[in-house]
């Protein structure tokens, strides 16, 4: 009888431990001291009065690994330039492939990418048709990696069956050629992951007769698949996702405007490109000198290349993004802003290096 | 048998626990390093998601290994601006509320995502957009209604069979007896039935919802056994009638079950996961008609007041009240999970003691009437249920 009693005690106290620590993972959240909510407005204009924090891509400050899709849309390697005994300019360059860096790919979101000098995409490499173009490359990644350029060479500095290994150096030579816009990536397998975490970049061969003096940008199509489901989690043009959307392009009106689009989209089948307010003029892969259509879209392929040149009539901030909306509420939305022009015509023309 | 001293009692009690301490403390601290291996992986669960003007909010709870920035939300996959409260940082077991204002369509469905600091996507979907209830008199009022309508009222129509019991010969009442065993042991299985759907659908897999059914189904079971017997060794003292004690320990089992069936009706109200239709109360109240039978039947053998009955039927029928009220305004999975599996272990309690009842009271148990009862029970219950 005693032990019964006393055993049915133990029940109590048992049920009492249980509901009572039960209690810990029950209570949603801890009852905090209520603060003042504040206001924010968010990157769609809507606005958000929290006491807590705001969870909004916008205010990236690119801590992490210094990238700056302002600068890099417009700068260009022209490499170091030795005039040749025959007249061929030489032009050198170096590039190193890393893979161990973490970048802040999104405000708050870090992701390993494997870059070329220290950048995704790695440097714009720019050169004058017929010019010698020289690559020094050095793999001090922890793998094989390689440069495959796209463009007219020869088939040992493809860049596809020669990778380099940890440590490693070659050096890729070709002539630039053809004219146009064109790419460079890594092509070691898997070709999809190296893609993927960044090893990519623009290659511009300009015509001897340079085109028509205008202000240029340069826009890689990119995204990051972060979470490794085949699918990109982040889109955008130049890697940070809806940049240019809270940085927007400063252009004038009646101001001639050359955009070098290059898609190096993985996962995707198919990005594409949408102006606002204005239309392009665009040459597929930069390679003719007669645009082969009038039009505010773009289709694009993996690999795809377009030079856009266009100008704006009005004044106004006017957005450019992909039509596939899925990726534009993933980052890939931009905006130029365009300002009345004041007559003073102050075209840059970035072609400094040339001799 | 050997006499040893107090003290080396007591060392040898502590020594295992002492070692154990240390090893615990050595694979913590110095062995950690050399037994890190494999790779942590973060986990995010969303536990609840909620629809209110222009605005989705998600509670959000940290259930892995480590702990965990929120740096994004994302409404259908597509980035979201959003607020985060208290604050983005998770430490284990924490949780937080992600507010995306965003106007939001009744009737659609919806998945909610957020994702971390290394760039992965945790998300839940929702079949259909539903206003969150407004907590106020109304809804109050409204949720003990559905709780009074599937909970107290069918267990009180079920007690009026008692006169007709009464008046049953020996084997006609071993029959019902045997027919409520039937009718528990269905309810039984089916809050375990109901805890285990909860815990795949709203419970983080950290808490390991199946064992922890299990663990509380056993211990309800230890619990009301050891309450039980006390109960019914109190009866040999007090005119408290062995008949009600068994009642009483039903009546309780029962209460219990409905406190978690009620969390979950509640529930699912607040979450607008069903479509709470007069059908589906009808079909409710059917069902738990036969919970109030399963009370009176042990009664029929002895003298019971009118206003004890009462009462017994309001401590099997009222929790499901309460648990209207709670699953209604603060549903938690795992509150509701816990009810439902000391609900089931307290109804398979009740049915061994039925079944030690029968067996004390009749000299010779009629094999036939109780096959015959504990059948009719199941399939009676069957049958309700297909309604539901």
């Amino acid at each position: 009888m005693q032990s019964t009693i006393q055993s049915a005690k133990m029940f109590y106290i048992l049920i009492a431990i249980v509901a009572v620590s039960s209690l810990y993972f029950v209570v949603p959240g801890v009852i905090i001291a209520e603060e003042a909510p504040r206001t924010f407005l968010t990157h769609t204009g809507l606005v958000i009065q929290t006491t807590g924090d705001v969870i909004d891509p916008i205010g990236y400050d690119g801590e992490a690994l210094d990238f700056n899709p302002d600068k890099f849309m417009k700068e260009f390697d022209y490499g170091d330039v030795t005039v040749l005994d025959d007249g061929t300019i030489l032009r050198e360059y170096y590039i190193t492939a890393r893979d161990d860096q973490i970048m802040e790919v999104s405000p708050g979101v870090f992701y390993n990418v494997w870059t070329f000098n220290d950048s995704v995409p790695g440097p714009t490499i720019r050169a004058t048709e017929g010019d010698l173009v020289r690559i020094h490359f050095t793999n001090e990644g922890s793998k094989p990696h390689s440069l495959h350029f796209h463009g007219i060479h020869k088939a040992e500095m493809d860049g596809v069956f020669e990778s380099i290994g940890t440590g490693g150096k070659f050096t890729y030579e070709f002539y630039a050629e053809p004219v146009g816009l064109h790419l460079y990536h890594c092509h070691v397998h898997p070709v999809e992951e190296h893609i993927n975490h960044g090893l990519y970049g623009a290659y511009i061969v300009d015509p001897k007769e340079p085109r028509e003096p205008a202000d240029e940008f340069v826009f890689v199509l990119n995204g990051f698949d972060t979470d490794f489901d085949g699918e990109n989690n982040f889109y955008a043009a130049n890697t940070i996702p809806f940049y240019y959307q809270h940085h927007p392009i400063e252009i004038n009106t009646n101001q001639n405007i050359r955009a070098y689009v290059v898609n190096i989209l993985e996962f995707d089948a198919v990005n594409n490109f949408h102006l606002h307010g204005t239309l392009f003029h665009h040459y597929p892969a930069g390679t003719d000198t007669v645009p082969s259509g009038y039009n505010d879209m773009l289709t694009m392929s993996q690999g795809d290349r377009q030079i856009l040149e266009f100008n704006y009539k009005y004044p106004g901030l006017y957005m450019f993004h992909a039509h596939n909306t899925e990726f534009s509420e993933k980052g890939w939305v931009s905006s130029f802003i365009v300002k009345e022009n004041t007559g003073n015509f102050d075209t840059q023309v970035e072609y400094d290096d040339i001799i | 048998m050997m006499t040893s001293s107090k003290p080396v009692l007591a060392i040898s009690a502590i020594a295992p626990i002492v070692l154990l301490v240390i090893m615990v403390a050595f694979l913590l601290g110095p062995a950690s390093s050399f037994l890190q291996f494999g790779v942590v992986l973060p986990e995010v669960s969303i536990e609840k998601i909620e629809f209110i003007e222009n605005e989705i909010q998600a509670t959000v709870r940290n259930t892995g290994p480590i702990d965990v920035d929120v740096v994004l939300a994302d409404v259908n996959d597509r980035i979201q601006p959003a607020a985060i409260e208290p604050d983005t940082s998770l430490k284990r077991f924490e949780t937080a509320l992600v507010r995306i204002p965003f106007d939001w369509n009744e009737g659609q469905p919806y998945e909610i995502g957020v994702t971390i600091s290394d760039g992965t996507r945790f998300a839940k979907g929702i079949d259909a957009a539903f206003p969150a209830l407004e907590p106020n008199v109304d809804l109050f009022v409204f949720l003990g209604m559905i709780g009074f309508l599937i909970g107290v009222v069918p267990i009180m129509i079920g007690l009026l069979w008692y006169p007709f019991i009464k008046k049953l010969g020996k084997n006609t009442f071993n029959f019902f007896l045997a027919f409520t065993m039937g009718l528990l042991v269905f309810l039984g299985i089916d809050a375990v039935i109901e805890a285990t759907e909860i815990s795949e659908n709203h419970l983080s897999s950290i808490f390991n919802g199946e064992l922890l059914i299990a663990t509380v189904v056993i211990l309800s079971f230890l619990a009301l056994y050891g309450i039980g017997k006390q109960l019914t060794k109190k009866t040999e003292f007090s005119k408290l009638s062995q008949g009600l004690a068994i009642s009483l320990m039903i009546a309780i089992g029962i209460g219990f079950h409905n406190l978690g069936e009620g969390l979950a009706v509640g529930a699912a109200i607040a979450l607008g996961e069903v479509a709470l239709s007069t059908f589906l109360i009808v079909g409710f109240a059917t069902h738990n008609t036969t919970e109030g039978l399963a009370i009176a039947a042990p009664l029929t053998k002895s003298k019971a007041k009118i206003f004890k009955m009462i009462g017994l039927g309001l401590i099997a029928g009222v929790p499901a009240i309460f648990g209207c009220w709670v699953g209604g305004f603060s549903f938690s999975p795992l509150f509701t999970l816990i009810f439902l599996a000391i609900g089931a272990g307290a109804i398979f309690q009740v049915v061994l003691s039925i079944f030690q009842y029968m067996k004390e009271k009749s000299d010779i148990l009629s094999n036939s009437s109780l096959f015959a009862g504990v059948s009719a029970g199941l399939i009676v219950m069957y049958l309700t249920s297909v309604i539901i």
